[in-house]
């Protein structure tokens, strides 16, 4: 297990909406540690997003602090990538320019970022699709390059904010086990936020099971257990009952959900 | 979602901001009386505004036993955008329904309309002046010209989109050519029509104002600006134009989001 | 492949044009049949005759280079400011709110006019017309450039923060093109405007002598039906090409290309 490398302190955000104010996070405390795959699951509008946004720097917290690397997030920069939900590529740039973009602006020549660009686009196995535009991939393919994008400049952590949402159940399934090799290969530092327990128990190193709005943290479920890993295994169903009764009232929900959506 | 890219702080007190934009115009007002009254700018080229006023107010009230002036000028040019407008508009929708069903049709007048929409108003207004006098029919003839062309082009827009399930459907009930043509297509090119509606109205608009400056008899909005501005009687002129952002404003505002609310909004074809 | 494109692009011209040559030839025949007078209706081949000894003559060109060279100024001058004052308005919130409101009541304002103002103000001359051309453009042009703005992907804007890009390279590198969508519209707008204006502004400005504009309305004092007809067509597929032919192929090359037109 390595070191805490973010520090999440006491963290509450409260938004504005209108006239209202919403609690997104009530005091969430938690440490990421380096090269771990950690999983953030809750009821849906608990607050990942929002915990994950404030690791980003996207948005400042209204209470507490957040530390990577022991100095306080100030807003965003390239020692983190971001795999956004809707992709967020740039439409108006190739694949390759796409994986480019972070390279380019943060020191590298062109040749070499050519080079490491390429690199990613292979690991992601979108070989022979460099010059093509974003709007002419699929969904899946268009997420490899938000994945590349995000890993090619080689940040220190690298956040996911439901990255295989959009994705129909096949590809989505798919997508986890190269998320799986990809993850093998490099040993990043991860976040990865999902709704779904079966993906967070496929993916990661430790869960952390958040309560409704105003989210805290609920529990935290290791995972201790070979990759790839066998969905079907009685060691995968153990603790995937855990996470599922930490979820508590969700549970019912939750798996009905699932049962409606395939993936038992 | 529509959000600025600078981080807002919050979006706190946005109803108590309504003051915000009549700061500056009040503050443009403001230095130009200044700066107008102390002869830093010619004010015969640029009146303070309380002259504007006040000749606006001198032409209300001349003739007004009988006929104020100003009124008389406003009621011309809005009676000519009335009847040029709604000649316009149905014209405009019928022949774009038209060529929305038959493609072929559309694909002999599409070229036409395409170089014919960028000719404005008053270019044509010496032809015309030449086929039908000075006057209203030319001021008409070309105020509806100019409002047929955006409904003929979006109306034929919107029946080319329409979905042909729901054309098979309603053959299926054994809908004849006019329920076609009324329960269906344009009920569903209504948002489109009304784009339409509200382009053509705008062009309607400006044609005749512009069509007025040199077509006009006597009377009308656009005529009170020209001849004003041939006399040199700066405070009218921007009168004239303060009353045309006035008029105009009411007329989308009150006319067209009326028209929206009643149609494609209650059908939930438009969000809000 | 290339002469198939070729012969595509000819049938297209074709086609465009066949209609255009059904009216002349129902028109030549009405007149010459005498269902229309040839003072109120001359037919197609004496207007084509005009064109003939007009453009020989090298009258037609010099009112045309007059045109475009005002068009060109004001236009160019309109992009300019436009786009500065659309990015100013959509960046600083206190801005929109303060001008905004007064930006759509100026763009209800015909054009034209302005015209009687300008007459005043500036004079009878070139600059009237430039100035009015350039007014013409410059609202379309702010309204929609602020528009754009407002409406980028705050996914994008935030996947370009996180790679550490902010400043005016954001701007350069995602926000104008990720509002190219409609600052185009604006500039295809904007050229509407100003050409109609640039027509107007011509006709009323008495001290301007060439123009295409002038053309038509000094063909007035001769009652000279066929200049104005001709020149009519003239206006007509100038405005048509400057649209079609410069704007329509910018949209091509970018927004097209990289599909951002479907989506909205
Ligand atoms: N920018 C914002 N402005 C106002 N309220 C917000 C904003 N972002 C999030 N919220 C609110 O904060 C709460 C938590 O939102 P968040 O998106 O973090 O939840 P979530 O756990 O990611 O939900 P989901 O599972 O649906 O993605 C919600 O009630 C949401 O409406
Ligand atoms: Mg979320």
């Amino acid at each position: 297990m390595g070191k805490a490398i973010i520090e999440v302190q006491d963290v509450h955000k409260v938004f504005d909406q209108g006239a209202a104010q919403v609690e997104a996070l009530g005091g969430v405390t938690l440490d990421i540690h380096e090269g771990e795959f950690t999983v953030l699951i809750g009821p849906s509008g608990c607050g990942k997003s929002t915990l994950l946004y404030l690791m980003a720097g996207f948005e400042q917290p209204t209470a507490g602090r957040i530390l990577l690397d022991g100095r306080e997030i100030a807003g965003p920069g390239p020692d983190r990538g971001f795999v956004f939900q809707d992709y967020a590529l740039f439409p108006w740039k190739t694949v390759l320019g796409n994986v480019m973009f972070g390279l380019i602006h943060n020191g590298w020549s062109k040749s070499e970022a050519q080079r490491v660009a390429q690199e990613y686009i292979n690991l992601v196995h979108l070989g022979g699709f460099e010059n093509a535009y974003p709007h002419t991939l699929s969904g899946g393919m268009k997420q490899r390059v938000g994945i590349a994008r995000a890993l090619a400049y080689n940040p220190k952590v690298l956040l996911m904010d439901e990255p295989f949402g959009a994705l129909d159940a096949q590809t989505r399934k798919h997508m986890q086990r190269e998320l799986v090799d990809i993850w093998d290969k490099t040993h990043k530092t991860v976040v990865f936020v999902t709704h779904s327990v079966i993906e967070a128990v496929f993916l990661a190193d430790r869960i952390v099971v958040m309560t409704a709005r105003p989210g805290t943290v609920k529990g935290i479920v290791d995972v201790d257990m070979a990759r790839p890993r066998d969905y079907t295994g009685e060691a995968f169903l153990a603790v995937r009952r855990r996470v599922l009764n930490l979820l508590e009232e969700e549970v019912e929900k939750e798996i009905r959900l699932q049962e409606q959506a395939g993936e038992v | 979602m529509g959000v600025s890219w600078r981080k807002h702080k919050s979006s706190r007190a946005t109803g108590s901001r309504w003051w915000l934009p009549a700061l500056p115009v009040a503050l443009f007002l403001a230095g130009w009386q200044l700066l107008a009254g102390v002869n830093l700018i010619n004010p015969s080229l640029f009146p303070p505004p309380t002259e504007i006023a006040s000749e606006l107010a001198e032409l209300y009230t001349s003739g007004l036993p009988t006929r104020s002036l100003l009124i008389g000028h406003v009621t011309a040019t809005l009676s000519r955008l009335l009847v040029a407008s709604v000649i316009g508009i149905l014209s405009g929708t019928l022949a774009g329904a038209l060529m929305g069903i038959s493609s072929r049709l559309y694909r002999f007048f599409d070229p036409l309309i395409t170089v014919l929409m960028p000719v404005p108003g008053i270019a044509m207004a010496p032809l015309f002046i030449v086929w039908l006098g000075f006057g209203d029919p030319t001021i008409i003839a070309l105020g509806s010209i100019a409002a047929f062309f955006p409904l003929a082009y979006n109306t034929a827009a919107g029946v080319r989109s329409i979905d042909p399930q729901l054309v098979r459907a309603a053959r299926m009930m054994e809908a004849g050519k006019g329920t076609l043509l009324f329960d269906v297509y344009l009920p569903w090119a209504a948002g489109y029509v009304l784009v339409g509606v509200k382009l053509g109205l705008a062009r309607c608009w400006r044609t005749i104002i512009a069509v007025e400056f040199i077509a006009a008899a006597s009377w009308g909005l656009g005529y009170m600006i020209w001849d004003a501005a041939e006399y040199l009687r700066a405070g009218v002129v921007y009168g004239g134009i303060f009353l045309l952002i006035i008029i105009y404003f009411v007329i989308e505002k009150g006319l067209v989001n009326t028209l929206e609310k009643f149609t494609v909004e209650r059908w939930g074809m438009v969000q809000r | 492949m290339n002469g198939d494109s070729g012969r595509a692009a000819a049938k297209s011209i074709v086609e465009f044009l066949f209609p255009f040559l059904v009216v002349g030839l129902l028109w030549e025949l009405a007149v010459r049949l005498h269902l229309v007078g040839m003072e109120m209706l001359p037919s197609p081949s004496v207007i084509v005759g005009k064109l003939w000894t007009l453009t020989i003559r090298g009258v037609l060109l010099h009112h045309l280079a007059s045109s475009l060279y005002r068009l060109a100024i004001g236009y160019v001058l309109a992009v300019g400011l436009g786009i500065i004052v659309g990015v100013a308005l959509a960046s600083r919130r206190l801005l929109r709110e303060m001008f905004a409101p007064v930006l759509s009541m100026l763009i209800s304002v015909p054009t034209i006019a302005w015209v009687p103002v300008l007459l005043i103000t500036m004079g009878l001359g070139d600059r009237t017309v430039i100035t009015a051309v350039f007014l013409g453009g410059f609202f379309a042009i702010t309204y929609n450039t602020m528009r754009g703005i407002e409406m980028v992907n705050q996914g994008q804007l935030n996947a370009a923060r996180i790679m550490g890009v902010s400043g005016w390279r954001l701007f350069v590198e995602v926000l104008l093109p990720a509002s190219l969508v409609s600052v185009i519209t604006g500039l295809r707008l904007g050229i509407g405007y100003s050409w109609r204006a640039l027509v107007g502004g011509e006709m009323l400005s008495a001290l301007v002598e060439w123009g295409i504009g002038k053309m038509v309305y000094q063909a007035r004092f001769w009652n000279d039906v066929a200049v104005m007809l001709m020149g009519l067509l003239i206006i007509g597929f100038s405005g048509f090409l400057l649209d079609r032919v410069l704007l329509k192929w910018l949209e091509r090359e970018t927004v097209e290309k990289w599909g951002m037109l479907a989506k909205r």
